[in-house]
């Protein structure tokens, strides 16, 4: 790679809203116009697309970049389910680090159903679990939480807690679907899911769009002098491992990668955030990227360690429980957060003065790991 | 001739051997002959050696609770109605099988539980066959 550090230079999106009827062009086009402006670009300076989307039709990439300009650029659709947009920004990464372009932008668009994520394609093609019902989406997560619980003595309360804090976070974020504030007994006593996940504790499906425009370290040096950098990614999948369970990506050894390619650790992260489609996300999650030891996630969420004013702040604009889960939208939302709290301009949600954020976006088995510094 | 027998037949092909006359139903795993390593379902290529001499298996018919929930909602349109409990299997073979259980209370399921398969009847199709599905319930009951 000619350089291993591409810049974010500027975020936009919608607010995110459960089922708002809004025309998903329109939401590109204001979440694209935010992110331009924000980088100070003009659409005609951008040179490559991607956009991200899981329940659009075909064609929705060129009709949302044609919202913006019609200048000819290369626009491709990216599909990894809930992970999509930021896959989307590590493709443009790969391309301009390699040099082939120096100004891309990824727009994340998702109009969603209402209730659980539906099954698609013909049912004679479905595998058994979707063709029975067996596997409802908390279901996965539930079964890693029961899991958890077992193994570690992780209890529901932990759960409810990381939870607890995504809706007050999210009433701090005029973006979020969700702004109410939940006592840990009002989490732990509303309606059951999938044991031990109760409905405050899931994410729901919410329509939104959001976009990021990237460019190389050289471009950068016309609009900023203070560049958001992307200094380390990594994508993967599910690792074969004999007896396992269904498993979602490789996320410890995602986490691995990106240390190493951007020598920062642990450590060295001020503000983070995770997948929560479902609250004991956040809690995998930490012991996976090791910001605490295997089974001591629970405790660690508990004593408070990822509050905004914490050790280690996570989901500091209340995560996908909160903000809702516009799937193809949400890794986008991810990085206009994390890009936010770097420059100081999360207002209420501020962290205080962080110079690194890591990015965990999951989605059924693809999952994508991102480093930052300001 | 005319014949009223019902047939039994699988809700999805491949998956499982419904039970029939004095044979025992099973779930149809595959082995690869290279490394041993087994898988449900089926597949043309070992995940562990990239080995295609694949050679179809009766999985073991008894297993443990490796992990669980309580399904509280469901799809519309499928045969599984909420509440009930499904599960990963674990088999002998070092095989996850996602799986209904039944004939436990909500209250008493828990990881470790000893289970066995069995197959039960969702529905009749236009032909008067007996549509099968499986689902394994606690040993001995």
């Amino acid at each position: 790679m000619a350089d291993k550090e591409v810049v974010i230079l500027g975020v936009g999106m919608t607010k995110f809203g459960r089922v708002t009827g809004r025309n998903p062009m329109e939401m590109a086009r204001e979440a694209g116009l935010m992110a331009l402006k924000d980088a100070g670009v003009d659409y005609k300076d951008i040179q490559i697309g991607f956009c991200a989307h899981c329940n659009q039709p075909i064609g929705t990439g060129t009709d949302c970049f044609a919202e913006l300009g019609m200048t000819g650029i290369p626009v491709t659709n990216v599909e990894l389910a809930c992970a999509s947009q930021s896959r989307g920004v590590m493709l443009a990464a790969y391309m301009i680090a390699a040099g082939t372009y120096d100004m891309a932008m990824v727009i994340g668009i998702e109009k969603m159903p209402r209730g659980m994520v539906p099954i698609l394609g013909e049912q004679s093609d479905m595998p058994y679990p979707f063709l029975m019902g067996l596997m409802p989406m908390p279901g996965a997560y539930a079964m890693m939480a029961q899991r958890h619980m077992h193994t570690y003595g992780t209890k529901r309360e932990h759960f409810a807690k990381a939870a607890e804090k995504a809706h007050r976070n999210g009433s701090l974020n005029p973006n979020a679907t969700y702004r109410d504030v939940y006592t840990l007994e009002q989490i732990l006593n509303s309606r059951l899911i999938a044991d031990p996940i109760t409905l405050y504790m899931c994410s729901a499906n919410a329509d939104g769009a959001t976009a990021t425009v990237v460019c190389s370290k050289k471009m950068a040096k016309k609009y900023t002098t203070k560049p958001m950098l992307l200094v380390g990614w990594a994508g993967g999948t599910p690792v074969y491992e004999k007896g396992g369970m269904l498993a979602e990506g490789p996320t410890e050894m995602l986490g691995h990668k990106v240390y190493d390619m951007s020598e920062l650790g642990p450590k060295d992260v001020d503000v983070m955030q995770v997948h929560d489609a479902f609250s004991p996300g956040e809690i995998f999650t930490l012991e996976e990227l090791g910001f605490c030891p295997k089974g001591e996630g629970g405790p660690f969420v508990w004593e408070g360690n990822t509050e905004i004013k914490g050790k280690i702040p996570v989901n500091t604009d209340g995560g996908l429980v909160s903000c809702g889960h516009p799937i193809g939208a949400t890794g986008g939302r991810m990085i206009a957060e994390l890009s936010w709290q770097l420059r100081g301009l999360a207002g209420e949600r501020q962290v205080k003065n962080p110079k690194v954020a890591l990015l965990h976006n999951q989605g059924l088995g693809g999952t994508n790991v991102m480093m930052f510094k300001m | 001739m005319a014949t009223s027998q019902k047939k039994r037949v699988p809700i999805k092909q491949g998956l499982f051997k419904v039970p029939a006359d004095r044979e025992k139903g099973y779930l149809i795993g595959s082995r690869c002959k290279k490394c041993g390593d087994c898988f449900y379902p089926k597949r043309a290529v070992c995940a562990n050696c990239y080995s295609q001499e694949m050679e179809e298996v009766a999985l073991s018919t008894r297993g443990k609770i490796y992990t669980y929930t309580i399904a509280r909602t469901s799809y519309p349109g499928v045969p599984l109605t909420a509440p009930f409990i499904t599960a990963q299997v674990e088999l002998p073979e070092k095989v996850q099988v996602l799986s209904l259980i039944t004939g436990i209370d909500f209250d008493k399921v828990k990881i470790g539980t000893d289970v066995e398969l069995y197959f039960w009847k969702v529905r009749e199709d236009e032909e008067g066959n007996e549509v099968m599905a499986f689902a394994f319930k606690p040993v001995g009951t």
